[in-house]
């Protein structure tokens, strides 16, 4: 134990030093400010939203939601990407193995420090939004607003935690940063762009919608069979963009934010996502509603950990590396 | 010899896939001996060092280092034993204090002491300019002594140094010679240096084990080493004539006991199976040349250690 506790200390020493830190919180903590800003003009422009629209609403497409679908996985890969292979690579990782400690406590460290670092980042995030919201608005959240955001805070650190351990499961794989780091750019534009297109490609394979789509022909538009087309769509391309762990994020989160229908993928702010229709659902409905994602979530992270955990009790160290 | 035995190791093998890299190794080192550890590149040597530190497991057969057990107590092992591996890394970003206190941390030194024990060996390794400058500013030889104080800080009773002057100008493999032969006498260090420089090792090792393809050949002293192949019966003189002509070697080469013989200019190399000096001086002296140098030649360890890589 003191082994994990004395790596614990020393990572998480570096991740605050680091310019790879300093440099992406100061990014997040700017953009969410801005979209702070956005979710209170978007409160002010639609009086029925509660003080948690400020989270997903936005007026110019960046809701706090959609930041952290865009930049979550980059947060937490970029902390874990080359925990291992960086030491393998340098040879103190053999200094430390050489060490009289178990060697569990050195992943167990590193997962840890880059957990408590990114939870520090995510809970401090949305801290600072409320501070800035709430002037802005004149009113806070209510006891019910209040639980449902350290919900949300606690969600926002489990997808966290789950890229993290991605991000620890490519360095223990990989010999190379360089590779790791490939890894992690080519999983992150597949979660966060490629997987809406090919959603959306195969939706429209699947269910061709014949209407030109700059035809705003009102007949056409609301008949129930072009509602129920539009639908079937939008079901296919949910649940193929369900693969990505950010688009589960989304839709846990809108749910736990009180809003229906915030399952569309919200990147760009397009889609419904915005927050929009504010059918306020009980905070239990909305955690058993997306009760799903959030394990599967959890999972992910827990794979992901046990598998570099196993893999690096087993790494053996050669000579030359 | 009569000291007790702080590593033995049994049968030790060591399979990667389908190669050998130490092929049932039976090894002994005596407590307070400075042991060199031979081999060319890729004989072994690290692996075993790797497998004596519990970084690596062994195939089959054991070891016991310091008494414990190196796979079922490798902890303890780690605990009274200290390794320098080959290509040590540190924390580039920190400086050598830190880095130094960060492994005096891991090994459950309490604070104050680690600051004691860090400042007296960045002072003993020569570091003490330098305590406070990141390690990425580091020459390769200033990041060898930080690596040497960092297998110090645990006050091991034995260290295992692999490879420690690779790399190194011949200042700096000087000092660190030095340091270990200083370690191992004022402080009874048992001191385990794999090397395939045998220059280093001759002028530092009391003992040296030659493993060759994963094998052990000799485990011995140097002198014995070189006796031993010298009583083979090997032997050659080096002759300087004034003038040497195609009759006279062929003279030289019909003696008995003469094995060959080499001409290079005015200088003869005879080999031979034992001193025939005697003879070849007059067969010389009857085909009309003078001698003008005569000497035995030693051979180097170099030699004496390519032969037992050669041999089987």
């Amino acid at each position: 134990m003191t082994g994990t506790i004395t790596v614990f200390q020393k990572e998480l020493a570096d991740h605050f030093g680091s310019k790879r830190y300093i440099v992406l919180f100061a990014l997040i903590l700017l953009l969410s400010t801005v979209s702070a800003y956005q979710g209170a003009e978007f409160i002010r422009n639609n009086p029925q939203a509660g003080f948690l629209a400020v989270f997903s609403g936005a007026q110019f497409g960046f809701s706090f939601i959609t930041l952290m679908v865009f930049f979550g996985p980059i947060l937490g890969l970029a902390l874990g990407f080359d925990a291992i292979n960086k030491e393998r690579t340098s040879g103190s990782l053999s200094v430390l193995l050489a060490q009289p400690i178990y060697r569990d406590s050195i992943i167990n460290g590193k997962f840890l420090a880059g957990a408590t670092a990114l939870s520090l980042l995510g809970v401090s995030t949305i801290t600072v939004m409320c501070g800035v919201a709430i002037p802005l608005l004149g009113f806070g959240p209510t006891l019910g607003d209040a639980s449902r955001i350290v919900l949300f805070a606690l969600l926002t650190v489990l997808y966290l935690a789950f890229w993290l351990g991605l991000g620890l499961l490519y360095s223990t794989v990989t010999k190379k940063t360089s590779t790791s780091i490939l890894m992690s750019v080519a999983t992150w534009l597949f979660c966060s762009i490629v997987i809406t297109i090919v959603a959306a490609l195969v939706a429209n394979t699947l269910v061709p919608v014949s209407t030109p789509m700059g035809s705003f022909d009102q007949r056409i538009i609301q008949t129930t069979e072009y509602t129920a087309l539009l639908q079937r769509r939008s079901a296919i391309q949910t649940n193929i963009q369900r693969i990505s762990p950010a688009s589960l994020y989304n839709e846990a989160c809108s749910s736990i934010l009180g809003m229906t229908g915030g399952g569309m993928f919200g990147f760009m702010g397009l889609g419904r996502g915005a927050g929009t229709p504010f059918q306020s659902l009980e905070l239990t409905q909305g955690i058993i509603a997306v009760w799903p994602q959030i394990t599967a979530i959890a999972v992910g992270l827990v794979v992901c950990f046990a598998m570099s955990y196993m893999l690096f009790l087993r790494l053996e160290i050669r000579p030359g590396g | 010899m009569s000291k007790p035995v702080i590593i033995q190791t049994w049968e030790l093998t060591k399979y990667y896939g389908k190669v050998k890299a130490v092929d049932h190794l039976n090894l002994t080192v005596h407590e307070g001996e400075i042991f060199g550890f031979l081999g060319p590149n890729g004989a072994g040597k690290t692996t075993t060092l790797l497998m004596l530190m519990g970084l690596a497991v062994p195939t089959s057969g054991t070891a016991t280092v310091g008494g414990y057990d190196i796979i079922k107590a490798s902890r303890d092992v780690r605990k009274i034993a200290g390794l320098l591996p080959e290509g040590a890394g540190y924390y580039e970003d920190l400086t050598a204090r830190q880095n130094l206190r960060y492994i005096g941390q891991l090994n459950e030194i309490p604070g104050p002491e680690i600051d004691k024990r860090a400042a007296d060996l960045l002072e003993a390794v020569g570091l003490d300019k330098w305590a406070d400058t990141k390690v990425e500013k580091f020459s390769r030889g200033m990041r060898q002594r930080l690596g040497i104080a960092e297998v110090l800080i645990k006050r091991p009773k034995i260290a295992f140094f692999d490879e420690p002057t690779i790399g190194l100008d011949p200042q700096g493999t000087k000092e660190i010679r030095d340091m270990l032969i200083r370690l191992n006498r004022e402080q009874d260090l048992t001191v385990f240096l794999s090397s395939h420089l045998l220059y280093e090792v001759q002028l530092t090792c009391q003992r040296v084990g030659i493993i060759r393809s994963g094998k052990l050949v000799a485990a011995d002293t140097i002198e014995n080493l070189s006796s031993k192949l010298a009583g083979k019966g090997k032997m050659t003189i080096e002759f300087e004539l004034s003038m040497v002509s195609p009759g006279l070697i062929q003279a030289i080469r019909d003696i008995d006991g003469v094995t060959s013989v080499d001409q290079e200019n005015r200088k003869v190399y005879v080999h031979m199976e034992r001193d025939r000096s005697g003879v070849i001086s007059e067969a010389i002296m009857k085909h009309g040349a003078t001698i003008l140098l005569m000497k035995p030649k030693e051979y180097s360890l170099e030699e004496i250690f390519l032969e037992y890589y050669r041999e089987v």
